[in-house]
């Protein structure tokens, strides 16, 4: 016989919305911390069109600030797209309500490491790559990637 | 003594729920010249009207006071009353207890207290009011539209039908304007040449149209009814009374010159006449680009002209006009591609704007109305438009939506698939607005039966490779981007006001708004008049809007000046400013002070005088003047301080 | 000779180090030194992102301070990401009053604790963004003139097309920076040009070569290092000139890794700016680094002895 392994959630569920989670305390710290107004957003897509990096994103720029509207935490927290943005600033340059959204998502890394999810360790480097890296590049990775 | 009659109004428990009216009527009652006063539930309606005017008879009154709402609501409503009660309209007044009392204080003790001094000011003021006469202003019982599009077009043909004359004055050499552009109109697609040009002609010949093409205003004085206008006829070197228009001069004229009619796609001589069915079909020489004016050579046009129509000499005349109203329709102009830095700034040949690509669309266009693109004339098969080409960007752009372009770029799309059946048109949107009649209908039917792709996503960057130009776009409704290397690209780009739309508005001296439109007097219930008096406004020199609407406002705009002109005399307010002569010392700081060039000095009497049809009371001459001789009737200083003592009266008890 | 305050920041001093080599002894040829500072420490190489992280802004803040106390009015700086850091850092100080009064009282506690420099001595001066950051680019744009080039070089660069990339930080965010036009940037073009050198553009020049993610996501940066790199070839280029460090050590030592992924790919030498600037003004390829380079630069320098080539363009 078997053994049951449980029922797994589905793939796509609902978002369950209510006023606490809409205009609730994430999205409140997420406007604080970035200085950005997120419900200035009207989704044009500018900044997902000229992203170079949104062919590796699991979800797209612009899609990554409306689930910020709508208070959606975990989905943001744990997406692949704040990691694997290069804080290009193009986003920001072309956006027609002015939004930084490069600050948005060093909010969201900020918030994310806050909570423990540590992206890139120090360990995941080699030593000849962490000698010949110029000192951007590794500071950028540990400030933005890592606890 | 003056018998003056209170009404104090409940206006249901907009006054009552926080003033005693009761207790305001009987303190009323008790002022000096009160001979009456009760109150009343609502004094606006008919029975409470009819209370004012039975009362003036009873009560032998002389004066009224309503204390209620704000004068703006009601004022003419109980004047009218009065009236026809006999009293004259000036020695009505209303006491705002509503505004300036009961919906801004929640003390009952302290707002009764406040609404009974409010009356008490108003006793005191009417104490020393006079009976008034409006004042009679004579009127110009004549027109003048600027702008000869169809907006003005419009307006001028309904003033003359009227039996009113009109001046129709447009910049260009022939009037127009954008429509006669368009290939054809949303969402009939009828042919935009076909519907206007028997406007066009209508406006050319009408007997109490004077059309003025090839002019420009070039200053106004004046004030309704009464303006005095100068407007530069252009010089066009061409003697248009004798020209027979056959054509012949701009068959042979050497030069070429983009033309602005095609938007830069094709050629035009220095001498042209901007699209055949011009009205007047008559040419012009653009001096800047005429090889005589530029080096004194050639004069071929000249040596064809048979009528010998050709004058070089020819010079700007101005010509001075009396007019009682001014419509200003001047349009709409587009923003230059050239500031659209990510979409190449103008350096990609196949990117083009909206009207550019009418003309394309156009069967008396460069290409006599087949598709093809400008880098090599071939015809594209992957074409993609830009909706929001800097609309709706606060940040870079402009700020506010162009209205026209979901419509327009819909049917652009249609009408390259009913041309070229094998190609595919994209459309980038951020949102479909369809608001008009007949509008989602037509864009369903692009979309489901005419196969245009609608990809929401704002596009970032545009750019030439190879042959093709690449556009980087995104649909967020599937949460990817997107990339089409197209043939053609189309961008509906903003429509604003006209470049020098805020010195016309300088100069005709009328409002305009932060985006350089013309404002307004009320942005709901008075769209097409400005603020400023005599003043009329039609078409997309107010704001983006489509024909429907221009037409619709074109034909509103006609309707004020009609009615203007319907009456033999305009009256005027007396409540305004006048001059006592006697005591004038001449020091003129009144005149420097008016906002409304209402006074003027008088050399022989060496007095300052008030021009009466222009004063709108506002009162800051009588602050200005050193020596009381300014005053305002039915608000004289005297009045003033009354006032003000019988406000603070309560204080010393 | 002139001498003007110059910031090298980490990358130059090793990692790079032929970026700064380089720079120096083009400076030299136009008459003026580049004054390394008494002292100074990195500047963060990316700014902060709200106005909680003030902290983070305390590092270019003080090395400004010090640029001011010395008695200077500007700074030059060549990386990139200092430029971008030194400059924000610059911007948050003068717009914002809370910022300002935060990091200045951050400094005043720290400055106690510095007994090194001289002007600790002096008596206390709050730093309100007094300081002009320049990139060493906009210094020979603004102050010397690109016009004025073309006259003092010895080996003018004729015989190549170069294709200038600008990268990210060094122009945008725009509001911060101000240094160009993100869109249309004409700064290297211009200067490259007044090396004699042919221009190329081409439509990736300003879209990102990975950054840090040359790190944590190499992947990626392979994938746009190629886009531009193949793109700049199929306009006509002959080489890439940046001003980056990173972006350098992207499109330069990615390449191997680019070619293992794409068979089709080619080769190409990048240079820095300076060693351009260098090489025209008449020092040697052998002062200019190029040994560590990963992508051997010599096609390059043999061209440079052929006749001049057309300018090829978009």
């Amino acid at each position: 016989m078997s053994q049951s392994k449980g029922v797994s959630p589905p793939k796509n569920p609902p978002l369950e919305l209510n006023r606490e989670m809409v205009r609730g305390e994430f999205g409140l710290r997420v406007d604080e911390l970035s200085g950005q107004k997120l419900y200035d957003c009207y989704q044009c897509g500018n900044c997902s069109s000229g992203c170079p990096l949104a062919q590796e994103m699991d979800i797209l720029p612009s899609a990554m600030i409306r689930f910020a509207q709508l208070g959606q935490k975990d989905i943001l927290l744990n997406s692949g797209t704040i990691w694997i943005c290069a804080s290009c600033f193009q986003c920001t340059v072309r956006c027609p309500k002015g939004i930084d959204i490069e600050a948005v998502m060093d909010t969201l890394r900020q918030l994310a490491l806050e909570a423990g999810v540590d992206h890139f360790g120090p360990d995941e480097i080699s030593p000849e790559l962490a000698a010949e890296v110029p000192q951007p590049g590794l500071v950028g990775v540990y400030r933005k990637l890592s606890t | 003594m003056k018998r003056i009659g209170v009404f104090v109004c409940h206006c249901g428990i907009n006054i009552a729920g926080t003033v005693d009216v009761a207790r305001v009527a009987a303190e009323a009652a008790k002022m000096p010249g009160v001979v009456f006063a009760m109150d009343y539930i609502y004094m606006c309606s008919e029975p409470g009207q009819s209370l004012v005017r039975e009362k003036i008879k009873e009560e032998k009154l002389d004066a009224v006071i309503v204390a209620a709402c704000s004068p703006t609501l009601h004022e003419s409503t109980f004047r009218t009353a009065s009236v026809e009660a006999g009293l004259n309209a000036w020695q009505c007044e209303i006491a705002n207890i509503r505004e300036q009392c009961s919906w801004v204080h929640s003390d009952m003790e302290k707002a009764t207290e406040k609404a009974i001094k409010i009356v008490g000011t108003m006793v005191r003021k009417s104490m020393l009011n006079e009976s008034l006469e409006p004042i009679p202003v004579s009127i110009t019982r004549k027109a003048l539209v600027i702008g000869g599009g169809i907006a003005g077009i419009q307006a001028a043909l309904d003033i003359a039908d009227s039996g009113n004359k009109v001046i129709l004055v447009e910049r260009e050499s022939s009037i127009g304007g954008h429509m006669a552009q368009l290939s054809e109109t949303f969402p009939t697609l009828d042919c935009s040449q076909c519907i206007l040009t028997p406007k066009m002609v209508a406006a050319g010949k009408h007997p109490n149209i004077t059309l003025m093409t090839y002019s420009e205003v070039e200053e106004v004085k004046g004030y309704v009814g009464n303006f005095t206008v100068w407007i530069r006829k252009k010089a066009r070197s061409v003697d248009w009374s004798i020209c027979n228009g056959c054509g012949d001069c701009m068959a042979k004229c050497p030069a070429k010159v983009p033309a602005e009619f095609d938007r830069g796609l094709s050629t035009r001589g220095a001498i042209f006449v901007p699209f055949p069915q011009a009205v007047p079909n008559k040419p012009v020489i653009d001096r800047d680009n005429c090889i005589y004016y530029k080096s004194g050579k050639c004069r071929l046009c000249e040596k064809v002209c048979e009528p010998k129509a050709i004058d070089f000499e020819q010079e700007d005349e101005i010509i001075e006009v009396e007019v009682g109203a001014i419509v200003t329709a001047t349009g709409y102009d587009t923003l230059p591609i050239l500031d659209l830095q990510e979409y190449g700034a103008d350096t990609v040949p196949d990117v083009i704007d909206g009207l550019a690509f009418e003309r394309l669309l156009s069967a008396s266009g460069p290409t006599t109305g087949e598709v093809r693109r400008p880098s090599d004339g071939k015809v594209p098969k992957e074409v993609v438009f830009v909706q929001c080409a800097g609309s709706r960007d606060p940040e870079r752009y402009k700020p506010y939506c162009s209205k026209i372009c979901c419509m327009y770029t819909t049917k652009h799309a249609l009408l390259y698939k009913h041309r070229v059946h094998d190609g595919q048109p994209y459309i980038f949107y951020i949102d479909i607005r369809t608001g008009g009649k007949g509008y989602e209908e037509f864009y369903h039917k692009a979309e489901v039966e005419e196969g245009v792709v609608y990809l929401r996503g704002k596009v970032a960057r545009i750019f030439r490779d190879g042959d093709k130009t690449v556009v980087w776009g995104t649909d967020t409704l599937t949460g990817r981007n997107v990339e089409i290397r197209a043939d053609l690209v189309v961008l509906a780009t903003a429509i604003t006001p006209k470049e020098d739309s805020r010195d016309l508005a300088k100069k005709l001296r009328i409002q305009s708004g932060p985006n350089g439109f013309l404002s307004e007097a009320h942005p709901k219930l008075r769209p097409v008049e400005s603020v400023n008096s005599g003043f009329f406004l039609a078409g997309c020199a107010q704001g983006p809007r489509d024909i429907p609407e221009t037409v619709a406002q074109a034909s509103a705009a006609a309707c004020k000046v009609i009615s203007l002109f319907s009456k033999e005399m305009m009256e005027q307010d007396p409540a305004i400013a006048w001059v006592d002569e006697d005591l004038c010392g001449a020091c003129r700081i009144c005149i420097s002070v008016c906002p409304y060039d209402a006074r003027e000095f008088d050399e022989e009497k060496n007095v300052v005088v008030v021009n009466a049809a222009l004063c709108e009371g506002c009162g800051s001459c009588v602050a200005a003047c050193a020596c009381g001789a300014t005053q305002q009737h039915n608000l004289s200083d005297t009045q003033i301080e009354v006032m003000v003592s019988a406000a603070l009266e309560a204080f010393d008890v | 000779m002139a001498k003007v305050a110059y910031y090298p920041g980490c990358a130059l001093k090793e990692r790079s180090s032929h970026l700064d080599r380089s720079a120096r002894d083009a400076a030299l040829g136009l008459g003026f030194e580049l004054d390394e500072l008494e002292t100074w420490t990195c500047c963060g190489a990316v700014p902060p992102v709200s106005s909680e992280r003030v902290m983070n802004l305390i590092a270019p803040s003080r090395i400004l301070k010090d640029v001011r106390d010395s008695g200077r009015k500007e700074l030059i700086t060549i990386c990139d990401f200092c430029y971008n850091t030194l400059k924000r850092a610059n911007y948050s100080i003068r717009n914002d009053e809370v910022i300002r009064k935060r990091v200045n009282a951050f400094l005043a506690d720290d400055d106690p604790e510095r007994t090194y420099l001289e002007s600790d001595d002096a008596p206390w001066v709050d730093y309100d963004g007094e300081v002009k950051v320049l990139h060493l680019l906009e210094y020979l744009r603004d102050i010397i003139g690109f016009e004025n080039l073309p006259a003092g070089l010895k080996n003018p660069l004729k015989g190549i097309n170069i294709a200038p990339y600008y990268g990210c930080v060094m122009l945008r965010p725009e509001k911060e920076i101000k240094l160009d036009n993100p869109e249309n940037p004409t700064i290297i073009d211009e200067f490259t040009r007044a090396l004699g050198a042919g221009v190329v553009s081409f439509p990736y020049r300003t879209e990102c070569c990975g950054s840090y993610l040359s790190v944590s996501s190499p992947d990626a940066s392979t994938r746009l290092c190629y886009r531009i790199l193949s793109s700049a070839r199929a306009n006509g280029a002959d080489a890439l000139v940046v001003s980056c460090p990173l972006c350098f050590y992207n499109l330069d030592s990615r390449q191997e890794a680019i070619a293992e992924a794409y068979p089709d790919f080619r080769p190409m030498p990048i240079f820095y700016f300076t060693q351009l600037l260098s090489l025209a003004l008449g020092n040697g390829p052998e002062k200019q680094g190029f040994d560590m380079h990963c992508v051997d630069v010599s096609p390059i320098l043999e061209k440079l002895d052929t006749p001049e080539a057309a300018e090829v363009g978009e």
